[in-house]
């Protein structure tokens, strides 16, 4: 047996460019072993690894791929502020990636950790492919010049990672030299203080404080407020330095690479070049980006159909058992209608975000995803979005939640804010049963020229889902206010074949963030909700219980379910979310509806599907009420029972799926807007405004049909 | 005359960059003064333009473009 005191636990940061292979060296030291959270007050994942390596324990910390150590975005906050342990507990070492195809550009970033102090090592990664380029690296001269261990890898094929992890077990990291003479860049009396300040042991460490300070968002104001003044009075300009420290570094890198690096002029035909031709084509390209658009789409609305009717049955069956093997009571009804559907609920959106998360793995690891940003950016800049908003706005023809997670990679805020605040309008699939419904029962089924007026109408909610998208996104460009500036500066990667095993721990992460984070706030609410619908004021609900018993005693068995339906309506409409539905009657009446539909406006809160179950109980259908058509009839069959007219004829069924369209109702999207956001304005914010357009719009359609 | 102005398959090197927010985004990027830059596709509808710098493609807009002083 070993006891937990004989482990000993490092802490090793590894830090690289993007598309240097990171992620790749990465998974394969800890594979399923990490662990995801969140770095306070950023909306930067924090992702661990753990490994074991004979007695020693290692923590993995995998910060953002960046190119520099400069504050541009959060991942650089984030990566300044673990390296210099502040806020946290330093890491002991620090391994920086570097792309073998590209030594200068990432020995910018790589020297820059080494002026740090932090002892560490480097991993060349992609030799091979260097090779193959003529790109020979004379591995001694460069350790000799650089002072710090180096090992060659090719992450992609597995080789070399035995002998990071025996670096890692031997603990072969080194402090090099600085590269740079810090004091060349800011006074010297400046950066003293600085250290004396915060701790700092290394001139660098206080030259990246003086230039992150003003970024910083989790710096304490009055640190904030000192290093400004402190700036001012000794003159330091924080962007020429940097331009400056830049410089002086590429020059010296230059000088290393020369001595280090032999290059052979291989001519090869570069096929990346070739794919481009036809990916970047002004035609075709879009041809095929809108072919596999249409894949995507596919596979989120109709094979995840299937896992989520699976998922959807499993739950449903989870419950009746419950019932039939719990004693009855509070806690069973509990169990039964709040939590487990409330589980239910969160699971359910699982197969459309790994599959939507699977798609962009392979999409970004095979370089395509920069190409897409390439070509659509023109169109989306005059809404104010960006080339990057087009992979969220797609998705949220499926599923608004997934889409605003991958609103992350937009780097700019009021884009990505933008992106995330209009997503919501795409129609996604839950509106669909909706739809299909109302549509069933207000738009003939007739032909016109072989098109159908039903699919005809269909379309035309969508088609208005993506107008109002841009509408909106278009009007928030102008409330908006920002400094920073859009631009659009990025790499575009070579192709490569995708790797299956990032593709899966993507899709395996993105859906455990979903289910730890969202599915608090969602399931809080589904309970709340069931609260609402199961209970009101004392009393009442025990007469309506009591009737059912005595009305039970005298109808034949066969009659009960009927007896049952009707009952399960009556105490809907006794409980506090139907005083609820009835106090908000006269606000919906200018709108068409009654409160029997306003009880399913305040249901749909949950999740617009729940539009469906709710009319179903209230207008006492029983039966299975997936069966949409049994509804339909039922339903076309309702009247007002003061004027004899029916409840869903033209005028509410359009003001109906108006109102759909256009209204938040959603808290697994409020839910996640609140996560990407890190605050509850935006989602309030959201919720308000898109209901009071959908008010405003239900209202001008039913006043044009009536 | 900037990169902005190259004609596709061009190729020129790069004088200087702009000074701006930005610059260091280009340096960071490995556009440096004294490389080859090759305009090699251009995006419809005056869209952005993807450069190649030492195998390296960069694709940026028309305005980032512009920052880019190249030698005559």
């Amino acid at each position: 047996m070993e006891t937990a005191t004989a482990l000993q636990t490092k802490t090793v940061a590894i830090i690289g460019n993007p598309n240097v292979g990171k992620s790749s060296i990465f998974n394969q030291l800890t594979g399923l072993n990490q662990k995801i959270g969140n770095y306070p007050g950023v909306t930067v994942d924090k992702t661990v690894g753990f490994l074991r390596i004979g007695e020693k324990e290692i923590n993995l910390i995998d910060l953002p791929g960046t190119y520099s150590l400069y504050p541009k975005s959060e991942d650089e906050v984030i990566a300044h502020r673990v390296l210099n342990g502040l806020g946290q507990e330093k890491p002991d070492f620090a391994l920086v990636i570097l792309d073998a195809c590209n030594l200068e550009r990432s020995l910018l970033l790589g020297t820059q950790v080494m002026d740090l102090g932090i002892p560490m090592a480097f991993v060349v990664n992609m030799k091979d492919l260097a090779l193959k380029k003529g790109i020979q690296i004379k591995t001694f001269d460069l350790y000799k010049m650089l002072g710090v261990p180096l090992v060659l890898t090719d992450a992609r094929n597995n080789e070399g990672i035995d002998a990071i992890r025996q670096l890692m077990a031997t603990e072969k990291f080194e402090s090099p030299k600085p590269l740079l003479d810090s004091y060349a860049f800011a006074d010297k009396a400046l950066v003293e203080e600085v250290m004396v300040r915060f701790g700092f042991k290394n001139p660098y460490q206080a030259f990246q404080m003086l230039v992150f300070g003003e970024f910083d968002k989790t710096l304490p104001l009055a640190d904030k407020q000192w290093l400004e003044e402190k700036s001012l009075a000794f003159g330091f300009d924080r962007k020429r330095q940097q331009v400056r420290e830049t410089e002086a570094r590429y020059v010296k890198i230059a000088s290393i690479l020369k001595k280090s690096v032999d290059r052979v002029k291989i001519e090869s035909s570069n096929v990346t070049i070739s794919l481009d031709n036809v990916f970047l084509n002004p035609v075709f390209g879009f041809v095929v980006f809108l072919g596999i658009m249409l894949l995507i789409f596919q596979a989120i609305f109709a094979w995840a159909a299937f896992p989520m009717d699976l998922i959807d049955v499993g739950f449903a069956g989870l419950s009746g058992w419950i019932y039939e093997n719990l004693p009855p009571g509070v806690l069973t009804d509990l169990l039964a209608e709040g939590i487990v559907p409330g589980i239910g609920g969160v699971v359910i959106f699982i197969p459309q975000i790994a599959m939507l998360f699977g798609f962009l793995a392979i999409l970004e690891d095979t370089g395509y995803l920069s190409r897409v940003v390439f070509l659509m950016d023109r169109l989306m800049r005059p809404f104010g979005l960006h080339g990057k908003s087009v992979v969220p706005l797609i998705s949220g023809m499926a599923c608004a939640i997934p889409g605003i997670m991958a609103a992350r990679n937009i780097s700019n805020s009021k884009e990505r804010l933008i992106t995330i605040l209009v997503t919501p309008w795409m129609s996604c699939s839950a509106r669909l049963p909706v739809y299909i419904i109302l549509i069933g029962l207000t738009i003939p089924d007739t032909l016109w020229m072989g098109i159908s007026f039903q699919a005809l109408g269909l379309l035309a909610m969508y088609l208005l889902g993506v107008l109002f998208t841009l509408l909106g996104a278009l009007a928030l460009k102008f409330i908006l206010k920002t400094k920073e500036k859009s631009y659009l500066l990025t790499e575009l990667p070579i192709y490569r074949l995708p790797r299956w095993k990032t593709v899966l721990l993507t899709m395996f992460n993105k859906s455990k963030i979903f289910v730890l984070e969202a599915g608090k706030v969602i399931l809080s609410i589904s309970i709340v909700l069931w609260v609402l619908a199961s209970y009101g004021p004392s009393g009442k609900m025990q007469a309506i219980e009591e009737e059912k018993t005595t009305v039970l005693q005298t109808t034949p068995e066969a009659d009960w379910s009927t007896v049952e339906e009707l009952y399960a309506s009556k105490k809907l409409e006794a409980s506090f979310i139907g005083i609820m539905g009835k106090a908000i009657e006269p606000a919906i009446r200018p709108l068409g509806y009654d409160w029997k539909i306003g009880i399913a406006l305040l249901t749909s809160f949950a999740a617009r599907e729940v539009f469906v179950g709710t009319i179903a109980t209230i207008y006492s259908i029983g039966g299975d009420v997936e069966n949409e058509l049994t509804i339909r009839e039922k339903l076309a069959k309702e009247v007002h029972s003061d004027t004899g007219e029916k409840v869903f004829d033209k005028a509410t069924g359009f003001s109906l799926m108006v109102f759909y369209a256009f209204a938040m109702q959603c808290m697994s999207t409020l839910a996640v807007v609140y996560r990407e956001t890190k605050s509850w304005k935006w989602p309030i914010l959201q919720t308000v405004v898109m209901t009071g357009i959908a008010y405003l719009a239900a209202f001008i359609t039913y006043q044009i049909f009536s | 005359m900037t990169a902005a102005q190259l004609s596709l398959q061009q190729s020129a090197t790069i004088e200087s960059i702009q000074e701006s927010d930005i610059s260091i985004n280009f340096l960071e990027l490995g556009i440096l003064p004294g490389k080859e830059i090759k305009l090699l596709k251009k995006a419809p509808f005056g869209g952005p333009m993807a450069f190649l710098i030492e195998e390296n493609i960069i694709a940026l807009r028309q305005q980032e473009a512009i920052m880019i002083n190249l030698k005559s």
